[in-house]
């Protein structure tokens, strides 16, 4: 089987998934920051106290407050989070994680179980990670001549 | 991809590397990513700045126009490096009012990996993946800057192999 079919018929838990950060609404930009440096991880979501989603926080977002606000670390979550995210369920065919970012225009979507509780995060790392993977004869293994695979600088490209 | 075996004579000696036959492909898109050159995938527009803008302005360049990633120049057009949302995020944010005056090169990826035109998709794949990178720049024959492959793009050149 090659990878396209692979892609429709494989469910999205052989990806790698990635473990979600939360923070309450209350939390401060700067907290998010924080916390997504430490996980190297580009975006944080915004839950209540049951741990039910109210909105995300990207990186992305972080850019267009600063632009916009040169304050905006000091703002409360609750101020800057968009409303819109992706979600897919554990049982889904990875092709909903393409299918989902692709419509919404993101690079994370959430995983859900079963019963609809938020149990982790993927998007195009875990796509990128899962190619590579699925066939490294032609992807991991393949030539990269003289280029420097690793910068000096942890990512930024 | 498998290489079509030729059937060996018995007790013939047969050199593996005299087998020329094309590779063949499992589905379309392992034969997307690895029978084409970047052409099949979008890298084009880019964003580029000059070494010497501000970090504020080159912010406000990819606020405004919704883009990740601002490839970074010099006079010649000359590739120095990249600046990306992650850039922000890790050297920016928490010294905003220290840094956002300074030229962009001060806080720019310097010298990222790169793909040449040329290339099949699967090494942009590669690179990716295995480099951690999101950004890849994308330089003609003569090491020229011509687009940049992002996840959006890829996501997008992948969907097209997926979605029935």
């Amino acid at each position: 089987m090659g990878l396209r079919e692979d892609i429709l018929s494989h469910p999205v838990s052989e990806l790698d998934l990635r473990e979600i950060l939360t923070l309450s609404p209350d939390d401060t930009v700067q907290a998010a920051v924080r916390l997504m440096r430490l996980k190297r991880l580009g975006c944080v979501m915004v839950v209540d106290e049951q741990g039910k989603p109210l909105g995300k926080f990207t990186e992305h977002r972080l850019l267009v407050k600063l632009v916009e606000d040169a304050q905006a670390l000091i703002r409360p979550l609750k101020d800057v989070m968009v409303n819109d995210w992706a979600e897919v369920k554990l049982n889904d065919p990875i092709a909903k994680v393409l299918d989902a970012m692709q419509n919404h225009g993101m690079r994370f979507v959430i995983v859900l179980d079963d019963d609809g509780k938020a149990i982790a995060l993927t998007g195009q790392r875990g796509m990128m990670e899962y190619i590579a993977d699925h066939f490294p004869r032609q992807v991991k293994v393949h030539m990269i001549d003289d280029a420097k695979l690793y910068m000096d600088q942890r990512e930024g490209a | 991809m498998r290489r079509k075996r030729r059937k060996s004579t018995e007790g013939s000696f047969s050199d593996p590397l005299s087998d020329y036959s094309p590779p063949e492909f499992d589905d379309s898109l392992e034969e997307a990513l690895c029978d084409n050159d970047m052409t099949a995938m979008d890298f084009t527009p880019m964003v580029t700045v000059n070494l010497e803008t501000s970090v504020a302005k080159t912010m406000q360049i990819l606020a405004e126009t919704g883009v990740a990633c601002a490839l970074v120049i010099d006079d010649e057009q000359k590739l120095h490096g990249v600046f990306t949302e992650r850039d922000v995020l890790d050297k920016v944010a928490e010294q905003y009012f220290m840094v956002k005056d300074l030229p962009v090169r001060v806080v720019m990826t310097h010298e990222p990996v790169c793909v040449y035109d040329m290339d099949m998709p699967a090494k942009a794949l590669n690179l990716m993946a295995t480099g951690n990178f999101r950004h890849v720049p994308v330089l003609d024959a003569d090491d020229k800057l011509i687009g940049v492959l992002g996840p959006r793009r890829v996501t997008g050149f992948l969907s097209k192999y997926t979605t029935s």
